[in-house]
């Protein structure tokens, strides 16, 4: 690349470089002259914005890094001496507790948008693979991020989340402490906890992101009327009809998301940084204590909607691995999607009602299982005497099982609804939403 | 349906969802929290905490992440700080430290007193698990709940933690406490049903003017369900060196300390935020024309 583009510098040392490594090339390519479609709306802001919170994170890690003790015997007192003998430690961590929820805000936003628009579909499937990877990566690295503090939520929330291995069978319990790498939580799960959160992980997720990114700039952006672009090209330069550049266009734009972004992100660590004890527990400022088993044990807020559906399955044959499985497919399940959905049309804009209330159920599901999923199952109460016969008188335990099918029926039943959705006719130039008047779309009929 | 519509629908059904929640919610005592709050802001409450801190809590409870020096932050000078709060210590810079052994707090408490740094931020979770106040109003009603039971071996029981092993070490200043529990049951007289019983119970836990519970009890007898509900409340039969009001105060200036023990950056950290946020505004007006500038072309 670096001789078959001509270098857009002038200063001589940038020259220099251009001649040796393709600079001008890779500017191009992946800005001046990445044309994206010029329709995005608010939904498309989450894509830099998860990018930006990975570097956040990794800044802020790399700072906490220097003071923290990966020791079961000083690491909560570790992180006591950053939020208060370190420098403005307690920036420094807020900014990293903070960002690990916020970033799960982002990527759930951005996950939706996928969802909403057919993201997903041809020829997109690889790219959403690898967000679903990222997705998976991200789970686990807060996962072991969490033990660090050494919280009795961060002890306990690793022994349930451990302990969900042992219930595969026959090789569940050996597996589950060669996870831990002791027969309970410990030191030893406490260091090795700490170098895949700090190394193993964060290297798989940059390298992740950047696949995620050629693979975008490869296929090119979707958009909200989930048509391509790349199908009307100006006939003399090639570029799409619709497409305007990534820079300056969606550089400067998604600066102001950015704005909007840390201006919510700021008031949360300035303001309230335990958000309420969802993003830092209060349980979590109680010292790891092996002996004491708190009354209620939920994981942090993101994980909580497949922990429900892990408790909503009853356990079969002496078992909780069935549960185990429902978790697990429930997340897994994500990777399918680009060829479940049948639909003629991509976007929801076009899609028909049947698809919309499916959808909409879906999310429904999803938040009342994430909010089941941080309460105990006594949070409706019980059913009463005449209830007997069922296994559980617990009425959001029955709440979850409700909401787990309807889960799993938005994927098992899309090839099928997607199919007999009556959609809308596509338009053939993409528009601006409401703005849209049928008049553009004539030809979208045929 | 468009698409804003159809986000406002389902955020409407969201929220009918977790309201009905609430409404559902049974069992477990409910506690109301009686006491005055101190602000955080004022320095001669925050002073009189950190006497009774040091005076009361830390003979038995270290806050072994806390330095002394530090409290030059409640308008304190590093000589006041010597001569009237340091007691295990005369280096400054030192922590908070307790002068008993783990060994012997075992043996004579049963439990190793915990280490308040963090209690006030923390105390929900370790009382009462899914109550809904916050930590530091939990922590003081904590602290004013303690009752004589002569059932308990410390010869003290607490209403809002019921049989921990902490004896009532503030005696002196409240008094002796002891509980009061009033049972309400339909009896076909002055109360024929549940519903009124309920409804008489819950008039008199909003009526009382100290630290009291309300619970619901189901008992079966005879194969028939019996209801009953019953309200505590504190009332004091021995006076301390304080009335009950003074020693109110006294509790929420000793929270207000340990909050800020908890978090002693809070108040600075609450200055830059305000800070940053009008830093933003005029970053976001800024971006906005940027963007504005840039897009005038684009149709």
């Amino acid at each position: 690349m670096a001789s078959t583009t001509p270098s857009m510098f002038t200063n001589p040392v940038l020259k220099w470089v251009d001649a040796r490594f393709p600079m001008t090339g890779m500017i191009k390519e992946h800005l001046t002259e990445y044309y994206a479609p010029k329709n995005f709306n608010f939904w498309y802001y989450f894509g830099s914005l998860a990018l930006m919170v990975l570097v956040l994170q990794i800044v802020t890690g790399i700072f906490l890094t220097m003071n923290y003790k990966p020791d079961a015997a000083y690491a909560f007192g570790s992180v006591e001496y950053i939020m208060r003998d370190v420098d403005y430690g307690w920036l420094i961590r807020y900014m990293h507790s903070t960002g690990a929820s916020m970033f799960f805000v982002v990527v759930y936003l951005h996950m939706c948008r996928g969802l909403l628009y057919g993201s997903y579909r041809k020829p997109r499937e690889l790219l959403w693979i690898f967000g679903m990877l990222i997705y998976l990566c991200l789970m686990a690295e807060a996962f072991f991020g969490y033990l660090l503090p050494w919280g009795q939520m961060s002890f306990w929330g690793a022994q349930v989340i451990v302990n969900i291995f042992s219930a595969i069978p026959f090789i569940g319990p050996e597996l589950a402490v060669w996870i831990r790498g002791d027969y309970s939580i410990g030191d030893a799960t406490l260091n090795r906890f700490f170098a895949f959160h700090v190394v193993a992980l964060p290297l798989v997720l940059i390298g992740l992101v950047a696949a995620h990114i050629l693979a975008l700039h490869e296929v090119g952006s979707n958009n909200p009327d989930g048509i391509e672009i790349k199908k009307n090209k100006d006939p003399k330069t090639g570029i799409p009809l619709d497409g305007i550049a990534f820079h300056p266009y969606y550089t400067v734009k998604d600066i102001v998301g950015v704005v909007v972004f840390l201006m919510i992100f700021t008031a949360i660590i300035f303001f309230m940084p335990e958000m309420g004890g969802y993003f830092l527990e209060y349980n979590n400022f109680v010292p790891a204590d092996p002996l004491k088993t708190p009354a209620h044990i939920a994981p942090v807020w993101y994980f909580t909607p497949y922990y429900s559906i892990l408790r909503a399955v009853p356990p079969m044959f002496g078992s909780q691995f069935p549960g185990v499985i429902a978790m697990g497919l429930s997340t897994m399940i994500f990777f399918a999607l680009p060829w479940l959905d049948r639909g003629a049309v991509k976007s929801i804009r076009y899609r028909g009602n049947l698809y919309k209330s499916f959808f909409a159920m879906f999310i429904f599901c999803f938040i009342v299982l994430g909010y089941l999923g941080v309460k105990p199952t006594s949070v409706w109460g019980q059913f009463g005497d005449w209830a007997s016969f069922m296994d559980t008188k617990e009425i959001a335990t029955w709440g979850a099982r409700l909401l787990t099918i309807g889960y799993f029926a938005f994927f098992f039943l899309m090839p099928w609804y997607t199919k007999a959705d009556k959609t809308k006719p596509e338009p053939s130039r993409v528009t601006f939403g409401e703005k849209a008047s049928p008049a553009i779309s004539p030809m979208a009929a045929e | 349906m468009t698409l804003k519509k159809f986000f406002f629908a389902l955020l409407a059904a969201v929220s009918v969802a977790s309201m009905a929640t609430t409404a559902l919610a049974a069992g477990g005592p409910e506690v109301k929290f009686v006491g005055t709050t101190a602000s955080r802001t004022d320095a001669e409450s925050l002073q009189r905490g950190a006497r009774l801190f040091v005076n009361h809590c830390l003979s038995c409870h270290s806050a072994q992440y806390m330095r002394y020096n530090k409290l030059v932050d409640l308008g304190l000078t590093e000589d006041q700080i010597k001569l009237n709060l340091m007691f295990t210590t005369d280096k400054i810079g030192e922590t908070m430290k307790v002068a008993m052994t783990a060994k012997d707090a075992k043996e004579w408490f049963g439990a190793i007193p915990p280490d308040l740094s963090v209690m006030a931020r923390s105390y929900t979770a370790a009382a009462i698990e899914g109550s809904s106040g916050s930590p530091p109003d939990v922590l003081a009603a904590y602290l004013r709940g303690f009752y004589q039971d002569d059932s308990r071996e410390t010869g003290w029981n607490n209403m809002v933690s019921p049989n921990i092993a902490m004896p009532h070490v503030l005696t002196e200043l409240s008094g002796v406490n002891k509980l009061v529990e009033t049972v309400f049951k339909a009896d076909g007289k002055e109360l024929k049903t549940d519903h009124e019983a309920e409804a008489k119970a819950k008039a008199v836990f909003i009526a009382a003017q100290t630290m009291s519970s309300f619970e619901h009890h189901v008992d079966k007898k005879e194969g028939k369900v019996v209801n009953s509900y019953i309200v505590k409340t504190l009332n004091n039969v021995t006076p301390g060196l304080m009335t009950p009001q003074q020693f109110d105060i006294a509790m929420a200036d000793l929270v207000n300390f340990m909050s800020y023990v908890a978090e002693p950056h809070k108040a600075k950290r609450i200055q830059i935020g305000i800070i940053m946020m009008f830093l933003l505004a005029f970053m976001l007006a800024a971006a906005i024309w940027l963007k504005k500038e840039f897009w005038k072309d684009i149709h």
